[in-house]
């Protein structure tokens, strides 16, 4: 098979893994290799579905032994199957490199013969590109869940991120839709490359020559809308992966029907709302000092399609606002709808120099579309809907009124056949 | 006197920023504007003077590193008609140091940091879409068109990057070019440009990279707004994915 044909198949197989990130890591290797990585990340294309193409984005082989109702690689399916071999990938990296088409290379790949069987290929390919061609790019691998450790720890010296797909949010979706893959197999090796990154980072304070193990953290990714957790679980699950494992990132994919399958939901288009509201709910658990239990409850344990998850939290808390532009710390002015990272930052910082005016917030660049609503300027409101709460809740949605019309309501989850039965 | 004058270089802004600053009591009531020659133009020329441009800059980046990196930014942007701000947003970094650089609600600062972040997100975007084609003689050529006169920064990044190559990059409206060659960075303008041929296995690469670019995308998911936002249609002239699009 020509190396089009296989790229053809092997991309097409890789596309629905989320992760892109090229940052993290800064490698800048002795001078006659070819690369280097960013600490920032670098985006090189973006595809016809406007997601960021950072890295070349393949499996190894889609020649699967196991039976994952939601892949579309699984055992029993009639799909071409094809496999590279170590040269080939090398080769397509290092062109692709040169042309600058890429940062590096994301690995994954289908289980072959074992999981061990295909991990050492993998790794294979990591120090080929390292030793042989000295490659200094960013680097991508995917763990095979059930290698063994010796073969983590190997992957995580090659590689700037490595990354356990946890697939689906809690053990039984798990045990229903893919079988073949058991919780603890996935968990064991996350906790031990979680060690092996603490211990490398520990090493590394006391001699800069002491190996990097996997210095852009580890990562995962989890499927949204092929199995029934609410997204309180599913926060639930992020927040334990970022406060005890230190992940860098989860990832959430929304579910994209790509077998018939009577254990999989009928869905009429893939959850891409629920896949963004998750992410901004990701977003508050990690830089804005929010808690799961914050965002949501037993109660109310799905986030509202209709506002993004920190509008909802301040829906629910009026007796927090309002915020105070000129006397809130940072922690506090990061709670207000529409203030994100930098305008919390750039306030903390103009208010040094001056009181800040209303004009003076627009000119530090703060979007006042929802902030408006929730915060005071030396005491002077910006808008007069008080405490009304149903007031506020039209008013943050249609806007001011003018030509604005309400969103359509995205299409629903239609059924989950089987699951309740 | 209120209105000054110089050339038109950064090098005479530079000359002109560290007199006023010197000389004048209050520096912030001063404009200063590029000279254009006309017959009753009023203000007072400053000759350029290397040397006092050169120590001016140095005491920059001594007392206030960030903002001599943005001044360095914002000449990258070439920007005209701004340098009344950035006199002003020069004598405050040198009396508050970085600390300056948060005083956006400030007219000048906010003008100056703000087209000074245009030169830089410009030049983050051609570190990933700077494409190179591989020529007959094994040399990499990129061209490019940007806003922003970024060609030296960006050869600095490829230099760090693309060390065991041989390559060009072009700024085709520019006329200016950056070249690596042996470990080794150039620079030069060049008068008439001749596209050299491609070498042989060129476009096989290409059609692989375009395979990989269309087969990558999730088709459940077409967001062609998503994608001109992110990639705006300005780059694809040059971009290897978007040819003949």
């Amino acid at each position: 098979m020509e190396t089009l044909e296989k790229l053809q198949i092997l991309s097409g197989a890789a596309r629905y893994d989320a992760s892109c990130a090229s940052s993290g890591s800064r490698r800048q290797d002795a001078s006659c290799g070819t690369g280097n990585t960013s600490q920032g990340g670098i985006c090189h294309s973006w595809s016809d579905d406007g997601r960021c193409i950072s890295l070349l984005k393949i499996l190894l082989s889609n020649d699967c032994i196991y039976d994952c109702a939601y892949c579309v690689n699984r055992a029993t399916n009639p799909v071409p199957r094809a496999s590279f071999s170590a040269r080939e990938v090398v080769e397509l990296t290092m062109e692709f490199y040169r042309r600058n088409y890429i940062e590096g290379l994301f690995l994954s790949s289908a289980v072959m013969q074992s999981p061990d069987h295909t991990m050492e290929r993998m790794v294979g390919v990591a120090e080929l590109l390292r030793t042989e061609e000295r490659f200094g790019g960013y680097i991508h691998l995917k763990i095979i869940p059930g290698s063994s450790s010796a073969l983590v720890r190997k992957a995580g010296l090659y590689a700037d991120r490595i990354s356990v797909n946890i697939e689906l949010p809690s053990q039984e979706s798990l045990r229903r839709l893919a079988p073949q893959k058991h919780k603890q197999a996935i968990l064991e090796p996350m906790s031990l490359i979680g060690r092996q990154i603490q211990e490398s980072m520990l090493e590394r304070k006391a001699s800069r020559h002491a190996p990097r193990f996997a210095p852009a953290g580890q990562s995962t990714q989890m499927i949204i809308g092929a199995s029934p957790e609410s997204d309180l679980q599913i926060l639930r699950l992020s927040e334990g992966l970022y406060r005890k494992m230190h992940l860098k990132r989860v990832y959430y994919s929304a579910f994209v029907p790509v077998n018939a399958d009577n254990r999989l939901p009928v869905l009429a288009s893939p959850p891409l709302l629920r896949e963004h509201r998750l992410y901004q709910a990701d977003w508050l658990l990690r830089f804005y000092g929010f808690s799961a239990g914050e965002i949501l409850s037993d109660d109310a344990p799905n986030l509202d399609e209709t506002f993004d998850p920190k509008t909802s939290w301040a829906l629910r808390h009026p007796e927090f606002f309002p915020v105070e532009i000129n006397r809130a710390d940072y922690g506090t002015l990061l709670r207000v709808p529409g203030i994100g990272v930098t305008s919390a930052r750039r306030i903390v910082a103009a208010r040094r120099f001056s009181v800040i005016t209303p004009e003076g917030l627009k000119r530090i660049g703060v979007v006042m579309k929802r902030a408006k609503y929730f915060i005071t300027c030396s005491g002077r409101p910006f808008e007069k809907t008080g405490r009304q709460p149903e007031l506020l809740r039209s008013r943050l949605l249609i806007g001011d009124g003018a030509g604005e019309s309400i969103p359509e309501p995205p299409p629903k989850q239609l059924s989950l056949p089987g699951l309740f039965a | 006197m209120n209105r000054y004058l110089y050339d038109g270089t950064p090098e005479g802004l530079l000359s002109a920023a560290a007199l006023i600053i010197a000389e004048e009591k209050e520096p912030e009531t001063i404009t200063l504007a590029e000279r254009e020659n006309t017959l009753f133009e009023e203000g007072l020329f400053i000759a350029t003077d290397v040397a006092a441009a050169e120590a001016f800059f140095q005491r920059l980046r001594r007392e206030a590193p960030d903002a001599a990196s943005i001044f360095y930014y914002f000449v990258l942007a070439e920007k005209e008609g701004l340098d009344t701000s950035l006199l002003h947003y020069l004598f405050l970094a040198l009396r508050q140091g970085d600390r300056v650089n948060g005083h956006l609600t400030h007219s000048a600062v906010r003008d100056v940091v703000m087209v000074s972040r245009k030169a830089s997100r410009e030049l983050h975007r051609f570190k990933g879409m700077l494409r190179f084609e591989k020529l007959r003689d094994g040399a990499y050529l990129a061209r490019m068109e940007p806003d922003c006169n970024i060609l030296q920064p960006l050869a600095g990044h490829f230099s760090r990057r693309l060390r065991a190559e041989d390559w060009f990059i072009y700024d085709v409206r520019r006329r200016i070019a950056a070249r690596w060659h042996q470990g080794k960075l150039q620079f030069g303008s060049i008068e008439q440009f001749v596209a050299p041929a491609l070498s042989d296995e060129e476009k096989k690469v290409q059609a692989l990279w375009l395979t990989f670019f269309r087969t990558i995308a999730i088709p459940d998911r077409k967001n062609p707004r998503l994608q001109k936002s992110n990639m705006p249609m300005k780059y694809w002239k040059y971009l290897t994915e978007k040819q003949g699009v």
